[in-house]
């Protein structure tokens, strides 16, 4: 293993150095702005996105007051993640007035059906859930 | 408040069997985007390596769907990797000099990965939607820190090797290699947190496939394309941000063909005159976008045998437009040389809409669709 580690290692760093020599060839100005938005992506990530997140969670569970079913996280994972991927359409900032095919939808609507759903399929699988353990009192050790 | 320490996370879930699991999809991802995106990049150099085929036809739509959707479906993956490591950015720094210096090493490595990482992800979504906040180069940053980006992911997986054997040779639950604190059961299992992490892939793939894949232009409420346009195709650059409308529509409108000393203009009536055929070709955008079309007009070889052109010269495409980094194309021979190759006058029957191209545009097999060059005023032959 150790040999393969070796070579893989080896590889990624020829990689990794490979594209900064790419970056540097693009001069100084753009690598500034370049190191400055990675600098700033692992920034709004570490300092915000992920305290958040958690800060999040905290009230959520404080609220209400007791241990919350997987599927809300399960829907919170969904709902959240695709909210992210969403921010750039939501927000029409490449919108162009010369260019109505690009986007070319109600995004706050498609997000709001996107959101319902997301909810009401969370909803039921708690429902059902409930109702499953309701008629059945006392799980076996198998059961979750 | 004191600095939170690693042992202050204790839930089960941030666990090395989860990282590695979703790792595992994350790898597929980079890998599939690197890839396709080294094939995007081909197929922007004039001359490359090994010469960009002209088939299959679909090619360049397919990559480059893949391309981004693999980029979006990364996307929930790598949020879910990064919450269940990140108390490892808190974890005490060894005491001894000699660990401390792997640790910085390997901490160092990391923050190349994550930064890399977040950064690629993020400017191909934002290109997705014509969205440049920034004041570097796109394309060549994007393809510059993709090397770093996997060059510092390959270099992961050699340090993180016999943790991800373990991780991934025992059952997910299992705790063998969580961090002491990390006792407390979540409100899920680990199988359904990875689970739940490849749903939110899943219906982020729907949720924008659609600009590419037409049976899920319904389905997809994120799409940055419904696919409507004229003649039903989108378009990426219009006559007016192109500043052509004018001599596109000028009745002086001469396409040149220049070959050696041999020069010829037609009028688009002169154009409309010529042998036309009909194609089905794909406008497939390196934003990830695409639509197919019936292309009608005349084809490249037929201009080029005009002004006895021999075969296989490279053509240079020139566009009315004046100015924009695409305002003149280079069409390699076997390109130019096509059979599918058009210079094209009409589309879905329809005379070609202005903001399509008229008077006359190049439609040709497998090519990304802004060497597509629109508003064709001059081809003229490399010698």
């Amino acid at each position: 293993m150790t040999g393969t580690r070796i070579t893989l290692g080896l590889l990624g760093l020829a990689a990794a150095a490979y594209g900064a020599l790419q970056l540097l060839d693009l001069g100084l100005d753009n690598l500034v702005v370049t190191v400055t938005w990675l600098a700033g992506g692992v920034l709004v990530h570490d300092a915000v996105v992920a305290p958040l997140t958690i800060a999040l969670w905290f009230v959520v569970s404080r609220v209400t007051g007791r241990r919350l079913p997987g599927a809300v996280v399960v829907g919170a994972v969904v709902l959240g993640t695709v909210t992210v991927i969403a921010v750039p359409v939501l927000g029409r900032f490449g919108a162009r007035a010369d260019n109505p095919t690009l986007l070319d939808r109600n995004y706050v609507l498609g997000w709001a059906m996107l959101a319902t759903l997301t909810v009401v399929v969370t909803a039921a699988v708690v429902a059902a859930s409930r109702r499953g353990r309701g008629g059945d009192r006392g799980p076996g050790p198998g059961r979750r | 408040m004191r600095i939170p320490s690693d042992r202050d996370f204790t839930s089960t879930l941030r666990s090395p069997a989860v990282a590695a699991r979703v790792g595992v999809w994350l790898g597929i991802c980079f890998g599939l985007a690197f890839v396709t995106g080294l094939i995007s990049h081909e197929a922007y150099v004039v001359h490359p390596v090994i010469p960009f085929p002209a088939r299959p036809t679909w090619g360049y739509r397919v990559t480059q769907g893949l391309h981004v959707l693999s980029g979006t479906a990364a996307i929930p993956l790598l949020l879910v990797k990064l919450w269940t490591v990140f108390p490892k950015l808190f974890a005490r720094p060894p005491q001894r000099l000699r660990q401390l210096a792997v640790d910085g090493l390997e901490r160092a490595s990391i923050a190349v990965l994550v930064a890399a990482a977040v950064f690629q992800l993020t400017t191909g979504l934002l290109n997705t939607t014509q969205w440049y906040p920034w004041g570097f180069h796109f394309r060549a940053t994007h393809y510059a820190v993709a090397w770093v980006a996997i060059g510092a992911l390959v270099l992961h997986i050699a340090v993180k090797l016999p943790v991800i054997r373990a991780a991934l040779g025992g059952d997910i639950e299992d705790s063998a290699q969580d961090r002491p604190t990390a006792t407390i059961a979540g409100p899920l299992t680990r199988r359904a947190l990875v689970r739940s992490a490849l749903l939110a892939s899943g219906v982020a793939v729907l949720a924008t496939a659609g600009s590419t894949v037409p049976a899920l232009r319904k389905v997809s409420v994120l799409g940055v394309r419904s696919g409507g346009g004229p003649a039903g195709i989108p378009i990426n650059k219009s006559a007016k941000a192109a500043d052509v409308v004018a001599t596109a529509l000028s009745p002086d409108y001469r396409l040149v063909i220049a070959y050696d000393a041999h020069e010829m203009s037609l009028s688009r009536a002169d154009l409309e005159r010529l042998e036309q055929h009909t194609v089905e070709l794909p406008i497939a955008c390196v934003e990830g976008w695409s639509a197919s079309g019936h292309w009608t007009g005349v084809r490249v070889r037929d201009l080029l045998d005009l002004v006895g052109a021999p075969a296989g010269r490279d053509l240079r495409v020139e566009s009315l437009q004046p100015r924009g980094p695409f305002r003149a194309t280079t069409l390699p021979g076997h390109f130019a040389d096509d059979p599918l190759t058009l210079l094209a006058l009409r589309l879905g029957g329809e005379p070609l809409a202005i903001d399509h191209g008229y008077p006359c545009r190049l439609i040709a097999p497998d090519r990304p669709g802004v060497l597509q060059t629109k508003w064709v005023g001059r081809l003229e032959v490399i010698t």
